[in-house]
């Protein structure tokens, strides 16, 4: 029996048992549509090389991180100085966090603006919202773990917020610190919530949400829609593959070269009972909420001026979750409206995060 | 396409020339992993211990000391010199403790013994206990990898 007979010997065994060609015959006819807006498809292999890259990291950085109150700055300070090539992985996982947010949101604008949330992708859009909230709740627990001075205080003010809401906030904000304080028992909390809650929940609704995708394939723009003309289409597989990893290796080029020459730093271990630290900011895909809190005045109508923004930002997220069902125009249809709500919050966001960092 | 004398076609020497790079692409990225994942090794090359905490022993007796991650054991034998093991068996790893009433060296775990100058003599250790060279220098104990200056 020659290698051949023998590969296709062994494929043919695992056929019988698995069933896979079914996957296969399906990535094979795949097409992808060509058109002036194609490049937004790329952001959606673009946020899964990011979360890959997150998983192999984590799964590094958990050999040697310690997530106790007194061991945690101490085994980050040993990884970066002391581990072989410790401080690289460290910096890829943290920027890599950093490019995942930020093509996360790209991804959720050009789907905003181009409306492609609409019938029948109202779900796409659900899990999408969900595993955005999921991606900033790893950001979110991620940046207490380093427990330095600069996460602490950060920590201790992202958990706060829900306090401002009226009922029920109290509960949320204990359950997320473990307590009434931020403490030791936050920090293993949080990482209990980075390395094992979070994962199960996004990987869940990651394979929901890339169900879906292929199985209402990829959604036209609104001009394609509407002439109804004959699109061009690229066979998923090699053609469209192929351009994508010409994407990745371009990310990951940048990627590694922001890691090696700007790696995060590790400041002085947090100390529960020292005054927070001077320019407390929190991750950058914060600061518009940040900075928001920081302008709202102490009080609106003798209501706390917290309370009235946190219940305004939780009204929205609920609209914007609620979008495709507001929104259920036919697909062809422009809806002008929308797409200038979309631009007035990247408007908003932007103008926030500068003033912030002013 | 095959030119008449060629060994192969240009579609498998394309292929295997990509082949190639992706897989020196797979084994730079893999390379900085395995490092990684493998700390360095944490043993000294010498551990100083004052002498005044070993001076007092009695003949056949021992005290323990940390030989980096691993536990190390100082022996006074009965003319008064020293000897520095590192307490750990040759077989399996486990910690071996000293029993001064029947001078051997005792390995719990599948029950190895060794002789008072940790030559392996019963059960499964292959070969004796590891030894450190140990110097007496002023008010230090200096002890040291073998072979090590």
């Amino acid at each position: 029996m020659n290698l051949k007979e023998f590969r296709i010997g062994i494929q043919s065994w695992f056929e019988d048992r698995l069933g896979l060609s079914l996957i296969t015959k399906f990535l094979r006819k795949k097409e992808v549509p060509q058109h002036r807006h194609t490049i937004w498809y790329y952001t959606g292999s673009a946020i899964l090389l990011f979360f890959g890259i997150q998983v192999i990291t984590g799964f590094m950085l958990v050999f040697y991180y310690k997530p106790t109150l007194e061991q945690a700055n101490e085994s980050i300070a040993r990884m970066i100085t002391d581990v072989p090539l410790g401080w690289i992985i460290r910096s890829v996982h943290s920027w890599s966090a950093s490019f995942m947010i930020a093509i996360v949101f790209i991804h959720l604008f050009c789907v905003w603006l181009t409306k492609s949330y609409r019938k029948p992708r109202e779900l796409t859009w659900m899990s999408g919202i969900f595993l955005l909230v999921l991606s900033l709740a790893f950001g979110f627990t991620g940046y207490l773990l380093p427990w330095d001075d600069l996460s602490l205080s950060a920590t201790k003010v992202g958990t706060d917020i829900p306090r401002c809401i009226p009922v029920g906030g109290l509960w949320v904000t204990k359950f997320l610190r473990g307590g009434e304080d931020v403490t030791g028992d936050t920090l293993t909390r949080f990482f209990g919530f980075h390395v094992c809650i979070l994962p199960v929940f996004i990987f869940i609704l990651l394979a929901l949400h890339i169900y879906l995708i292929q199985k209402q394939g990829m959604s036209l723009p609104l001009d394609a829609e509407r002439k109804k003309e004959e699109v061009k289409v690229l066979p998923f597989w090699p053609n469209f593959v192929y351009r994508e990893m010409v994407v990745w290796f371009l990310l990951l080029g940048i990627l590694f070269t922001v890691a090696i020459f700007f790696p995060p730093s590790l400041d002085k271990e947090a100390d529960l009972m020292a005054p927070a630290p001077e320019g407390v900011k929190p991750e950058w895909y914060f600061l518009f909420l940040f900075q928001t809190l920081k302008i709202v005045p102490a009080r609106i109508f003798s209501v706390s001026g917290d309370t009235v923004a946190v219940l305004f930002m939780l009204v929205l997220g609920f609209l914007f979750f609620f979008l495709p069902l507001i929104d259920h125009k036919p697909a062809g249809k422009k809806g002008k409206f929308i797409t200038l709500i979309a631009y007035a919050v990247i408007l908003y966001a932007v103008v926030m995060t500068v003033w912030s960092l002013w | 396409m095959k030119l008449k004398h060629s060994l192969f076609t240009r579609r498998q020497f394309l292929n295997s020339l990509l082949g190639g790079w992706l897989a020196a692409l797979v084994a730079t990225f893999l390379y900085p992993v395995v490092k990684f994942i493998f700390p360095p090794t944490r043993e000294p090359d010498k551990v100083v211990l004052p002498f005044s905490g070993f001076q007092d022993m009695g003949p056949n007796s021992v005290q323990n000391f940390s030989w980096g991650s691993k536990p190390g054991i100082i022996k006074k034998d009965d003319d008064g010199t020293y000897q520095a093991f590192v307490a750990v068996c040759t077989h399996l790893d486990c910690n071996v403790a000293y029993l001064p009433d029947r001078r051997k060296f005792f390995c719990a775990c599948h029950e190895g013994w060794y002789d008072e100058d940790g030559r392996n003599i019963g059960g499964p250790p292959p070969s004796p206990l590891r030894r450190l060279t140990l110097v007496i220098e002023g008010g230090d104990l200096i002890i040291k990898r073998e072979g090590v200056e």
